[in-house]
């Protein structure tokens, strides 16, 4: 886990959870981890999730970490790097239920 | 109920995914046994048996265990799932490596991942017998096979939806409706997601639970379900593409 805070942002690197991110329990273990670090989030931080290196992600993956994630940061929540087919499609299901 | 003994070459094709110029291929080099008939092929649905296994050895073993419980070769078997990520994750690796596979391989992996962890999340501590799933792929055949003697969907999604009455409507709402057979503690969205990426990608997928059988063939959402002669308990699936 690397987190930066610069002009206020946190930068979340998804590689360093691992590069190959397909099931439910992975994704909640991943959140758990990220725990720490969230508790340093300043109020009108943006949070910017990193998927650069991510080679497969998955719905399954995606609900346990993104789907919280927004529940708590909503607009204050960034998605780069997003041109793997699989996290396109992934953001493209859950954009629909979140 | 379905009277004509037959299949013409279209829908051959159609069934199985493939271009009429591949079916008139594999009819000429004998694979495909067919009759002339004027100017056209028929195949006798006889001769063909089962489509699925028709196409895969991989199927045929991955459905004998899953329908009679007979032996399989441990390479296939993933009791948990930590085995079954570390082996998704070395296909992908290998299907970025493949002039076959290597477009389509995120895409690939991932909704192989979501069809396996899905029977490991619907059947944690409840397996029957046999814990764990079939997992095996062929990169020259160019297909996946994924198998389960879980519960199957029907049951798993019965507890939230107990107004489901057979396994033809239990795999409809699985694949079109956003619901969870573990609620409230997680959604399922992982049989959708596999129709959406299916609808717009060069892939194609064949699921059975109980004697419901879906096929859903690349750049379509259609759900082409019908009624199959024997029962499977759990799940399996063969992807193609």
């Amino acid at each position: 886990m690397h987190c930066l805070n610069y002009l206020l942002t946190m930068i979340i690197e998804i590689k360093k959870f691992g590069t190959t991110l397909i099931s439910r329990q992975t994704g909640r273990e991943a959140f758990l981890a990220l725990q720490p670090f969230l508790k340093d989030v300043k109020e009108g931080e943006i949070i910017e999730v990193d998927f650069d290196g991510v080679l497969t992600f998955s719905p399954s993956w995606g609900d346990e970490f993104l789907t919280p994630l927004f529940n708590i940061y909503g607009d204050r929540l960034v998605l780069k790097n997003t041109s793997n087919p699989s996290v396109q499609a992934t953001l493209d299901i859950l954009g629909k239920t979140i | 109920m379905e009277l004509k003994e037959f299949y013409t070459t279209k829908e051959l094709a159609e069934l199985l995914g493939i271009s009429r110029v591949a079916v008139f291929n594999r009819i000429k080099k004998g694979d495909i046994k067919a009759q002339k008939m004027g100017r056209n092929f028929i195949i006798f649905k006889k001769d063909i048996g089962d489509i699925d296994v028709f196409l895969s050895d991989l199927f045929r073993t991955a459905k004998d265990w899953a329908i009679s419980q007979k032996e399989f070769p441990e390479q296939f078997y993933c009791q948990n799932s930590g085995v079954f990520q570390a082996r998704v994750t070395k296909m992908g690796g290998l299907m970025m490596e493949n002039k076959d596979a290597k477009e389509l391989f995120s895409l690939l992996t991932s909704i192989a991942g979501e069809i396996g962890n899905n029977s490991y999340d619907h059947n944690l501590g409840q397996w029957p017998d046999d814990p764990g799933i079939f997992f095996g792929y062929d990169l020259d055949k160019k297909q996946i096979v994924l198998a389960d003697r879980g519960l199957g969907i029907l049951k798993t999604l019965k507890r939230v939806k107990p107004e489901l009455e057979d396994h033809e409507q239990a795999l409809r709402v699985a694949f079109t409706e956003i619901i969870s057979g573990r609620k409230p503690e997680a959604r399922g969205n992982g049989l959708k997601y596999v129709r959406s990426v299916i609808a717009n990608n060069p892939i194609n997928l064949i699921f059975q639970t109980g004697n419901a059988k879906l096929i859903l063939n690349s750049g379509s959402a259609n759900l082409n379900i019908k009624i199959a002669k024997e029962n499977i308990r759990g799940c399996i699936a063969l992807i193609t593409y």
